[in-house]
């Protein structure tokens, strides 16, 4: 059943252990309390971020994630935040380190910089902070770390989504500290700084991290000192046997097997050609592969996903179904393996281009759940319209005389399940963010002005169970302004399962003030002139069941509420009109 | 004139104090609630404990509900049609799209408002509030008719930006009246003058959707009160603190939404005023949660914008962190062969097995009791807590985790007092606060159970179970504030003009504030101003209070920035140079009712008793002795081990604590050196 080859990759979690802890010694009383009290720094550490940050990306988007390391870089606890960054945060953590050359390099009240795409898993724009964790003593026992999404490190444009190689995609850190001893490095700030469209929400993000790194290496070394080392370090070792317990559990109940699905995207950014992939899941005892082995090479343009996050994608997966409904540790990633081929668009090696690295990783999350249902028939909802439908905007503010950046991430119809029919949310990797106001987006970017904000009808997948709705969202330009548009998976809308149809897919057309309507799926800095609107759907997700078995009266209560059309009823459910 | 009768509605029982000023006495109730009809629930209590001649002479009635909660949760409300911006049809239901990643199956709430009544209205407002498109009236008129004959009994109007103009809203609310509409109409920019739509627009919706249900309940209760002879202000406890008149409630029921476990901050609040307490952590441990909030300079902490039911609800709520950890808080065994405590509850019925109805699941009271951390298991209901039936229940957890039954009654409480600490530590710690410097204050059935092992795992030295413990939320009500407040939205960047603006603003709030019929006396009447100030670009902003004369701003621009760049570097560890914002104005209203002077009393039973506890500092079970808390002389101080008993509260004192009461009453633990 081993289907990787000479030239695939293995990712398996590493077993470096610690000398400092054995479970044996641990109790599952004290485990427990130091478990929640590892989360309880991680928690601050978020809170702190979110409140301190000036990016609304960070603080609505919640595009970024913090979480807590022991000496061997393995996850002691996480706050929820981007799901997407989650499994990739010990990757920064080791990459930064080596960084700067070696744990020996580190002193207290050290922060380090670092931004490499292939490890961090993401584009440039996505800074880690990593702070050593020293005890009084002069004691290293662990990180803290956050990753965080700038506005805009210096790349080609603000956000790109044709750019061929990594040096086009902005500014690299390659693991510097921007604070040493406690004193802010000015040179390395001043460099961050003048290689910003933005440097002035950047200072403050950048800032804002450093905070939120601050307050959980104090909590750390509380939590330490409250259990005493030994205690600590057994309680540790003990949950990470937990945690790794729970996910095994879970994946022995799949029957063994390899489980196939396909993902796609629209384009590679910089032609017309969709892209398809072939993953696998397979299932081996307690243990769980996906392989991305015989994905594409990498693409020409920047869809390709670094290693981190192809493995973060796995895990977190993984985790929706099998945590416990708890947040996860780094015993709950040691049941998965990841096979990868390096240069191809799940693992690109240098200066294989990776801006747009989330898209394929959305891609492979709808992937994994598909060919988790197979494996677990009735178990996994069906699919989402799978993007955030990303339309952005750029240019002077002339009130205050800088340079602004504006934009959302928008929720899409998720797929129905066996228990009921999909609702209108955020893709999973995004679960917690959150679409700002358009009052909010008004007064910060007096140059938009909303026009519409409603459910489009019949967008949701006929099923049994209707798929959730798409919905329209339009705005119109004030003044003249460029935009970057990554609207993808407008040709292959959301799957269904069971006999459930897909919804409408995603679509953005751009309506110039002379009357011209153009569909537009990626661009780069296009000049749009005052008046023109943009019109985004967002599209429906997958039904479920055959929609001749759909209940009467829910078809009846759509039609009243003009969820679906007459036309449309008629079609899919007969059943309602005999 | 200063007699006064409070009623606290909880899910189980009804609380009922009264003091009385001419013995100076506080007397108190408890009735289980009728959940069917609260309101009869409520007078039912009166009646049963009030004299006639106190509730002739009572000034005040003062009441806590959860009525409009309640209509929430179970969705028993008003019919209600929502007008809207056209276009935004669907801004209640779409919402923030954010979702429990644990949860693959996770749905928001349905909206109070379905699509069907959700009706467009062609109109704009800009966020400056200028008009870019007038209000059509025939899309209001057209909307009203479907709104007829749906049966619509409360229209809601939300326009995009209203707080910044409201007069597309009053002209609707005309027009709906012209035509003859008379049910109830809440226009958003009355409900909230704060920005974002769909948090206004929800907010509005659950305004319409529990006012009539609200509206019915407070005049029965004002109408029997009268019929029984009481002549005085009947006060009703708001989200954001303190309380409001039956008139204002009824005008802003949403108000009273999150006001279920304010009374009980209100009690510590006056409790630290009154006694100059300093700085209180509050733990109050019920049947289900644990509730818990920060009580600075004699104030509860306040938040503006809240979730309740799952919906966003923009108004001011006190800051009260709830989890589900409290007495009947189920242990079990995970997946991982790890113990967990709640958030499921055994709830009253069942209940925990050691109530001998039933329950077979571990519990916080089973473990607490077969701990022997409530003494004889005698409750003041005269029910007697059964052990066989307690140790029965911590067997099978007790096996499974390979643990005697003691050390698996032992972990019950260590796990649910980590959770109740950790809600504290993080309350604290995000604010910038050493918890270390406050007080703890253990108050409801459990908190003084629970204290001492509280204070030890967050370093606190000093505990407070103050009288009436068990019952302690209602005397709460006794001491609310009347209090009313308004915000509104205006975003600028802090300079003299825009301080200006912020008195032209305060003005326009506080003279609607003063608009309610009550004189304005020096003495007890006093208002506040607030603004949410933040660094320009960044989002969240701080709350700060600047020096003002009578209403009028009299810090600089200068020296607001400092204090909240100082707040700022509190909370966060750095401040920013960047320019300042200010998001919102607030200004409040405060009146404060007349003082009382109460005297305590508390039966003397003058025995004492003995039993086997574990103790947690020793690691090991020991002899505490076991007595009563009116037998407690004021002054005397003595060192655990030892428990307490009054009629609705047991306070455990582990043997590194000392403990006597005050001259005010107040029982005081204290932790010892060794």
């Amino acid at each position: 059943m081993d289907m990787a080859t000479a030239q695939d990759f293995v990712y398996r979690p590493h077993d470096r252990k610690s000398d400092r802890g054995r479970s044996r010694d641990a109790d599952p009383v004290t485990t427990q309390v130091v478990r929640h009290s590892l989360g309880s720094a991680a928690n601050q550490m978020k809170r702190v971020l979110v409140r301190t940050a000036y990016s609304p990306i960070i603080y609505e988007a919640q595009d970024f994630a913090v979480a807590v390391y022991d000496r061997q870089a393995r996850m002691l606890a996480q706050a929820p935040t981007l799901p997407a960054f989650m499994g990739t945060m010990n990757f920064c953590v080791e990459a930064a380190i080596a960084g700067i050359g070696g744990e020996e390099k580190l002193e207290p009240g050290d922060a380090i910089l670092y931004n490499m795409p292939y490890g961090t898993g993401s584009h440039a724009q996505d800074c880690a902070v990593v702070m050593p964790v020293f005890m009084p003593d002069g004691e290293l026992v662990g990180y803290t770390a956050n990753k965080a999404h700038w506005l805009d490190v210096g790349a080609k444009n603000s956000y790109c989504t044709d750019t061929t190689d990594v040096f086009q995609e902005g500014v690299v850190f390659p693991g510097v500290k921007l604070y040493r001893r406690g004193e802010l490095v000015e040179d390395i700030m001043a460099i961050v700084v003048a290689n910003s469209r933005m440097p002035r929400p950047v200072r403050g993000d950048l800032l804002a991290q450093v905070a939120s790194c601050r307050i959980g290496a104090d909590e750390f070394v509380r939590v330490v000192e409250r259990f005493g080392s030994q205690t600590f370090w057994d309680c540790v070792e003990r949950m990470y046997e937990h945690g790794e317990a729970v996910v095994r559990a879970f994946i022995e109940q799949l029957p063994d097997g390899r489980y196939e699905a396909q993902g796609h995207l629209d384009n590679d950014g910089l032609s017309e050609n969709p892209i398809t992939f072939d993953l696998a899941v397979e299932v081996s005892g307690s243990t769980l592969r996906v392989d991305f082995s015989r994905v594409p090479d990498a693409q020409r343009g920047p869809l390709n996903c670094p290693l981190p996050s192809t493995v973060s994608c796995c895990r977190i997966a993984l985790a929706m179904f099998a945590g416990n409904s708890e947040a996860p540790n780094e015993g709950h990633f040691r049941p998965i393996e990841i096979v990868t081929r390096p240069g191809s668009m799940f693992h690109p090696v240098s200066p294989q281009p990776c801006y747009m690295y989330g898209w394929p990783l959305m891609s492979a999350f709808e992937a994994i759940f598909e060919a988790l249902s197979r494996a677990l028939p009735g178990r996994v909802p069906s699919g989402s319209a799978g993007d955030i439908c990303g339309v952005q905007y750029w240019g002077h503010d002339d009130l205050r005389d800088e340079f602004f950046y504006g934009g959302c991430s928008l929720p899409v119809g998720q797929g129905a399940s066996v228990g009921g029919d999909g609702a209108t949310l955020f893709v999973s990797p995004l679960a917690q963010s959150k679409t700002p106001s358009a009052e909010l987006m008004e007064t910060k970017w007096p140059i938009v002005r909303f026009e519409r904000w409603e459910y489009v009808t019949d967008s949701g997948g006929p099923g049994k169970q209707r798929g959730g709705l798409g919905w329209d969202i339009h705005w119109r330009f004030m003044k003249p302004v460029e935009i970057v548009s990554i609207v993808e998976r407008t040709k292959v809308p959301s799957w269904g399962q069971a006999g459930g149809l897909s919804g409408l897919s995603n679509r953005f057309v751009l309506s110039y003030p002379d009357g011209r309507d153009v569909e537009i799926r990626k661009v780069t800095g296009l000049p749009v002139p005052a008046g023109s609107v943009v019109r985004i759907r967002c599209g429906g997700g997958g039904g479920y069941g055959p929609p001749t078995e759909r209940d009467v009266a829910a078809v009846r209560r759509d039609l009243q509420l003009g969820l679906v059309s007459d036309t449309e009823a008629r079609r899919h459910y007969p059943q309602a009109f005999s | 004139v200063s007699s006064r009768i409070g009623v606290d509605i909880g899910g189980t029982f009804t609380d009922l104090v009264y003091f009385d000023d001419e013995t100076g006495e506080v007397v108190v109730g408890k009735v289980p609630t009728t959940p069917a009809s609260p309101e009869q629930g409520c007078i039912a209590a009166v009646r049963e404990v009030v004299p006639d001649e106190v509730l002739r002479r009572s000034a005040y009635f003062l009441h806590g509900t959860t009525v409009g909660l309640n209509a929430l949760l179970e969705r028993r409300g008003a019919l209600v049609g929502l007008l809207c911006t056209e276009g935004f049809r669907d801004v209640l239901e779409i919402g923030k799209g954010s979702r429990d990643m644990y949860n693959l199956f996770w749905k928001p709430p349905a909206p109070l408002v379905s699509r069907d009544l959700r009706l467009p209205v062609r109109q704009r407002t800009t966020f400056d509030g200028e008009v870019v498109s007038p209000l059509r009236e025939s899309d209001v008129l057209a909307a009203l008719e479907t709104f007829r004959a749906a049966g619509v009994d409360s229209i809601a109007v939300v326009f995009l930006h209203a707080y910044a103009n409201p007069s597309h809203e009053l002209q609707a609310e005309q027009i709906l009246r012209a035509a003859g509409f008379t049910g109830a109409i809440s226009l958003s920019h009355r409900v909230s003058g704060e920005y974002r739509d769909f948090e206004r627009a929800s907010t509005t919706t659950i305004d319409a959707f529990v006012r009539t249900r609200l509206s019915g309940y407070i005049d029965h209760i004002e109408q029997s009160l009268k019929g029984d002879g009481f002549d005085g202000t009947c006060l009703m406890t708001r989200s954001g603190s303190g309380s409001m008149t039956f008139a204002e409630a009824q005008e802003r029921p949403f108000e009273t939404i999150m006001s279920g476990p304010v009374a009980g901050a209100e009690g510590a609040a006056e409790l630290a005023r009154r006694f100059g307490l300093g700085h209180l952590i509050t733990a109050d441990v019920g049947g289900t949660s644990f509730d818990t909030c920060l009580i600075i300079d004699g104030r509860p902490q306040l938040l503006h914008q809240g979730t309740v039911a799952g919906l966003p609800v923009q108004t001011s709520w006190v800051d009260v962190r709830s989890i589900g950890a409290g007495g009947g808080s189920i242990a079990r065994v995970d997946k991982g062969g790890l113990l967990t405590v709640g958030p499921q509850s055994a709830g009253a019925d069942p209940g925990p097995a050691c109530y001998g109805r039933g329950g077979t699941l571990a519990t916080v009271t089973d473990a607490a009791f077969h701990l022997g951390m409530l003494g004889d298991g005698l409750l003041a209901s005269g029910l007697r807590l059964d052990a066989t039936a307690a140790s029965a229940a911590l067997a099978p957890l007790a096996r499974e985790l390979g643990y005697t039954v003691d050390e698996a009654a032992k972990g019950v409480i260590t796990i649910v007092g980590s959770n109740m600490a950790g809600a504290i530590r993080e309350l604290t710690i995000e604010q910038g606060i050493d918890p270390r410097e406050f007080r703890l204050l253990a108050f409801g059935g459990a908190g003084p159970l629970m204290g001492t092992e509280l204070a030890r795992e967050l370093g606190l030295r000093e505990i407070i179970v103050p009288p009436h413990a068990g019952n302690f939320s209602a005397w709460g009500l006794l001491g609310a504030d009347l209090l009313r407040s308004r915000a509104r939205t205006r975003v600028m960047t802090l300079d003299a003009r825009a301080l200006d603006e912020i008195n032209r603003i305060v003005a326009e709030l506080l003279s609607v504030l003063y608009e309610d019929g009550f004189e304005a006396t020096a003495d007890t009447d006093r208002c506040e101003i607030a603004l949410d100030m933040r660094f320009d670009g960044q989002e969240h902003s701080l709350t700060i209070a600047p020096d003002h004369d009578r209403g009028r701003v009299s810090s600089t621009p200068a020296e607001l920035t400092e204090k909240f760049r100082e707040a700022y570097r509190r909370s966060f560890g750095l401040t920013l140079h960047d320019k300042v914002q200010v998001v919102s104005v607030r200004a409040a209203r405060r009146r404060a009712l007349p003082r009382r002077s109460e005297r305590l009393s508390l039966a003397t039973h003058g025995t004492v008793g003995e039993v086997s506890a574990y103790s947690f500092a020793l690691r090991e079970r020991c002899r505490f002795e076991t007595l009563y808390r009116g037998d407690l002389r004021a002054g005397e101080r003595r060192r655990g081990p030892v428990i307490v008993y009054e009629p609705t509260a047991t306070t455990y004192v582990d043997v590194d604590f000392s403990y006597g009461v005050d001259a005010n009453g107040c029982l005081i633990l204290r932790r010892e050196e060794h």
